[in-house]
């Protein structure tokens, strides 16, 4: 009898890990506040998977791991609200929102 | 390979792509699409793991929400001619394309090595056992969550409050 496709662990796990390799990539690649919490919620979508094909396939008898993915959306959901109205406080004092020319703090 | 692998695979190909998508399109309004894209592809993934309350919670919060926030932000942040390309210099390029390598090998061989395969147990989690678990052990946490998301909407209504009162 052969395994499925959908029915093996490292699939899962190497989807998530890309997502986290394209969510690292673009927090540095991009150049607006935008995009990089467009690649943050990249990074936080590969650990629910992450967490949900743990829990799938070596604990299959409690659920805890979907508990997690559950509580990490609601964390999602509230984290791009407050980051979004600080966005657009930093386009209304600015003009622009540019993650490198935001240097006030550096300087 | 029967069908349901083959649908399987076309999810993986949608997933990917709407993730390299909303890294590397040039303007912003495209990484949006790429993300929702990802997240269709994350609900199709959650069906095959058995968790379609899950799938539906994805579609709902990220789909639903999370982009449309993310859409109204684009609007309200000027106008799109003004904005910059979303292209930096070479040199972040290479810096970003260095880190997440590292990051993928890295995490790559700890996948390889850690997990064993092969072994597929059924699993049948319905809404019914995610509630158990929530309300039994997790209470605390649950209250949590619903304790930051009214912080989170009063803090973004005062941040809005704030910068009318200064203008």
């Amino acid at each position: 009898m052969t395994i499925l496709l959908y029915d093996q662990l490292h699939i899962y796990l190497i989807i998530a890990l890309f997502l986290l390799f394209c969510g690292i990539g673009g927090v540095i690649y991009r150049r607006t506040l935008i995009g990089m919490l467009v690649s943050m919620e990249l990074i936080l979508n590969g650990a629910s998977l992450n967490l949900v094909a743990l829990n799938r396939f070596l604990v299959p008898e409690n659920s805890y791991g979907l508990a997690f993915a559950l509580i990490i959306m609601g964390m999602a959901a509230a984290e791009a609200a407050v980051a979004l109205s600080i966005i657009i406080l930093i386009y209304r004092k600015y003009q622009h929102i540019e993650g490198e020319n935001l240097k006030e703090m550096k300087d | 390979m029967n069908t349901a692998e083959i649908i399987f695979l076309l999810v993986i190909v949608i997933t990917m792509g709407g993730a390299a998508m909303a890294v590397l399109s040039g303007s912003i309004i495209y990484a949006i699409v790429g993300l929702v894209t990802a997240m269709c592809g994350m609900a199709g993934l959650y069906v095959y793991l058995h968790s379609s309350f899950l799938a539906m919670m994805q579609i709902l919060i990220y789909v639903g929400a999370v982009t449309i926030l993310i859409a109204f932000a684009i609007m309200l942040a000027g106008p799109l001619y003004r904005r910059p390309r979303e292209w930096t210099t070479l040199g972040k390029f290479t810096a970003a394309l260095g880190v997440a390598l590292v990051t993928f090998v890295v995490f790559s061989r700890f996948i390889g090595e850690a997990f064993p395969t092969g072994y597929a147990p059924a699993f049948g989690m319905g809404t019914r056992e995610i509630g158990q678990v929530f309300f039994d052990r997790l209470l605390l946490p649950f209250e949590l969550i619903s304790l930051l998301v009214v912080v989170g909407i009063l803090g973004a209504i005062m941040l809005a409050l704030i910068s009318r009162g200064r203008r």
